[in-house]
Order: C-alpha cells, then structure tokens, then sequence
C-alpha cells in the first residue's frame, strides 16, 4: 500500500512539474543609441532583476566598442577612429587595445578578401554616405557620387598606409587624404568579443542583436532543467512588397547569423535606387543580391564575409563558402531567386 | 503485490484528464489573444495597438508627431512617415509577425511585434 500511495504522489508531483515547471520568463532588452543600429538582447531568466543584471553589462561594453569604432563623432578622453582619421598624415594617435585588435583582424580579412573588404576605403565610402544623406533629404536634388570623385578618393584606399604599432599601441594613417571606415565589421567584431566574454564568465545561454549581427550563446534554456533548445532567428524576406514576410527561419546554437540586405539604406536618384554596400571594384553599389545570409561561429568573420561576398559573382562566393570549414552562406538575388551553400538548409526550420 | 491497483488507474485517469484539460484551457482560451505593436519612444513603451486585420488608418504619438505609423487591413504596421534624414524606418516595410521589429533613429522611435499567443515554435528575432 505504501508503495502504491508513493506511485500516485511520484506521478502526482510529475504532472505538477510538467504542468507548472519553474520555466524561466522571456526577457528582452533593446537600445537605439550604439552603432547607428537596434540593439536586442533576448534571454531566459528567473527574475527581471537578473536579466537586467547582464544586459545592462552588455549595453556598457557595447557602448565603449561603440565610442571607440565611432568614424563620426568625438568623445571625451577617447581615442577613437575617427581620431585616427583626423590625424591622417599628422600624427600616430595613442589607442585602446580594442581599436588595434580591430585593426589587425581587418588586416587579416583584407588579406583573405583579395583587398576587397578594405577599412581603409573610408575615402570612398564617405562620398556615397554624403550623396546619399543628401539625397534623401532632398529627392528632387538627389544626385549620384561623380566618377572622377570616386576615382581620386579610390587612391587613397592602401592598407599598407595603415600604420599599426602593436608595442606602442598606435595607429598612424601616412596618406593625409584617406581615412578608415570600420562599418563593415565593427558590429560583428564588438558582438562576438562580447559573446567570448560572457562565455568566459559561465553565460550558458543568451542572444544578442547588434542590427543584422546576431550572436547566440549556447541555445535557449527555458527550464531549470538545463535543457536546451535552438535559437530560432527568422529572416525576412527583402522583397518588401511581397505578403510573404519571412524568407525562412534558422534554428543555431552558440553560432553567429549576419543579413546584410539593401532594402534599407539606399537612396533613389533618377528611379534608381542606389544602396550602401560598395564594390571596391567598380566604387558602386553591388548590383547582383538583395540579400545575403552568413552562418558561422564567429559573428566578426561573418560580418566583414557578408559584405565581401555581396560584391562576388554567385559562383565565385559559393566556391569561398564551400572551401571555409563551418560557414555557410544564402544569397537571394534582385529577381528573388534563392541559392545556398551545401549545409545551409540543414539549419533551416520545417515549417 | 500489483504494479497497481483499479483505484490507481482510475486517478491517474483522472490526473491525466485534468492534465490535458488545463494545458488546453491554458492555451486555447487564455493563450490566444492576439498580436500587437508595442511602440517606444526613448525605451519608453508608449503605445500598443493591437493589429487586428480589417482596420487601416494612419497615426503617430503625441511625443514624436513628424513620425507616422500606418496600420493596414491586412494587419500589419509600417513607418510611412519621418523627418529623419536616412528614411530607414519607412524603408522598413510593414511589420506583422512576432519577433520583428524597425526603428527611427534619428528619433529615438522603436517599434516592436509582440504576441501573447503561447507559440513555441515562433522565431526569437527576425532580422
């Protein structure tokens, strides 16, 4: 009898668990000010108190890579790029470790690129950014970038005239007339040292935003369990005329998403419409995508990966995906047209 | 002695019912409710409209008046409107599905997705 009185309380206390578990609450913070962009974070946790405990540690450090990696504005007792850039020509500008780790990961990736993820095309890139703000501010007037202002700024592109001193922790920039643009990596680099920090400290589990730049930590624990579940990061569709809002949904664990689309930043100049992500090539926008998705461990790679492959025929960009161990990639092109890399659609979600 | 008894089974019966009854009480009835678009204005939650299909009309929030939201039959919001020099909030497009999100910059206006329907399966993010 005892026994069988134990074998309904045992069962009793099963359904109880199963009905009204301890399952964490749902967080989920956001911050428009960092990176001209809409950070998220998302997390599991028991209290409000301890979720904000950790977002509130990200939102500090992600303004400091913030402030530091900023091209436009100063701030007070910091050396940032934009210091950097206006001392061109000058003077080498004493710099946080950060900028230099920056630096020398983009000096890496130009390497891997062929030159064509460049920080040192801020020339360039600044010309598109000025037409572009003005001519979204004014349509009538919009106007595009002329070709011989491309072409001179172009020659002031060289990452050799990036001068990096490891022991002294300065950057000096020798050609007066260039100027770095960190844009095309920046996000992904500040959110994957982050992740790599909070991992350190035992973070099992967290997902974190910085515009296109997702990074998640571990996979969701929804219970006290441990148990963990995918990440599930749905993709929208850059055709914003279509009913169908989502693309498809991606389901990752401890991995990096990166988006770069070009459905928002642009600008219209004769019924044309001129986005921001620039061949180093042709010094125009890269005509062939409308979207490009990159899965991979580290959110920086995938970052600076997005972008280059944006402005690499298809073939060219799936022949460097397949030949990268643990990356994979989704291009969907101006006529909507969909193409991935061989394991891609293993991560995408059965509806 | 048994593994267990008639009168066992007839509670874990009932157990069982009562289970399942709950769990769909739970997520039938008090789980589907809607979905909404939360609107901030400097983190500051200062709308939630809910976006039922059938209902298209044009608004914006006291505290940021050059920016304007359209709601549209189909259930789904867009920034229409802004002041901002980049215009990325309306190149946004219409939001409708849990997860997504667009913001204004410039102006400090963020809007979100949000439902109380008990959807598991529902992506975290969109973006």
């Amino acid at each position: 009898m005892k026994k069988r009185v134990s074998f309904v309380l045992a069962l009793l206390v099963m359904l109880a668990a199963g009905c009204g578990r301890a399952a964490a609450t749902r967080y989920q913070a956001q911050f428009l000010q960092l990176f001209d962009t809409v950070t998220t974070i998302v997390g599991y946790a028991d209290t409000e108190a301890q979720f904000r405990e950790i977002s509130d540690q990200i939102r500090k450090q992600l303004e400091q890579y913030h402030q530091l990696y900023d091209i436009y504005h100063d701030y007070e007792g910091v050396n940032n790029i934009k210091t950097i850039n206006d001392n061109a020509g000058i003077a080498p500008v004493a710099v946080d470790q950060r900028i230099i780790d920056l630096l020398l990961f983009a000096r890496d990736i130009h390497g891997q690129t062929g030159g064509k993820v460049n920080v040192a095309m801020g020339s360039v890139l600044s010309l598109w950014h000025d037409y572009r703000e003005a001519g979204t501010e004014d349509p009538a007037e919009a106007e595009l970038p002329p070709m011989e202002l491309l072409q001179g700024a172009a020659g002031h592109t060289s990452i050799e005239a990036v001068l990096i001193d490891e022991e002294a922790s300065t950057v000096y920039l020798t050609d007066p007339a260039m100027s770095l643009d960190v844009g095309a990596m920046a996000k992904g680099y500040a959110v994957e040292q982050i992740a790599r920090q909070l991992e350190s400290e035992g973070v099992q589990s967290l997902l974190l935003s910085v515009g296109g730049n997702v990074r998640a930590i571990g996979g969701k624990i929804l219970n006290q369990d441990n148990q963990e579940f995918y990440w599930t990061i749905g993709i929208q569709n850059p055709d914003k005329t279509s009913d169908q809002a989502e693309l498809f949904a991606l389901m990752i664990e401890g991995l990096s998403v990166v988006s770069s689309g070009v459905y928002e930043r642009y600008y219209t100049v004769n019924d044309i419409r001129y986005h921001h992500i620039i061949d180093p090539e042709t010094l125009m926008p890269a005509g062939r995508f409308a979207q490009v998705t990159l899965i991979c461990p580290d959110s920086g790679l995938a970052d600076a990966l997005s972008t280059y492959i944006f402005s690499l025929p298809a073939e060219e960009g799936q022949r460097l995906i397949e030949s990268m161990d643990g990356v994979e990639a989704c291009w969907v092109d101006s006529e909507g047209t969909v193409l991935y890399s061989s394991g891609f659609q293993d991560y995408i979600k059965e509806k | 002695m048994k593994f267990a008894g008639k009168r066992d089974i007839v509670i874990i019966a009932i157990l069982v019912l009562a289970a399942i009854l709950s769990w769909v009480l739970y997520t039938d009835i008090l789980g589907k409710k809607g979905t909404y678009a939360e609107i901030y204005y400097r983190s500051e939650r200062v709308k939630t409209v809910a976006l039922t299909p059938g209902r298209e009309e044009s608004f914006s929030i006291p505290q940021e008046p050059d920016v304007v939201f359209r709601l549209y039959e189909d259930g789904s919001i867009a920034f229409v409107r802004s002041d901002c020099p980049d215009q990325v909030c309306v190149h946004s497009g219409k939001l409708s599905l849990a997860g997504q999100q667009a913001a204004c910059l410039p102006n400090l206006v963020y809007v979100k997705i949000v439902s109380d329907k008990a959807d598991p399966d529902a992506p975290d993010l969109y973006i």
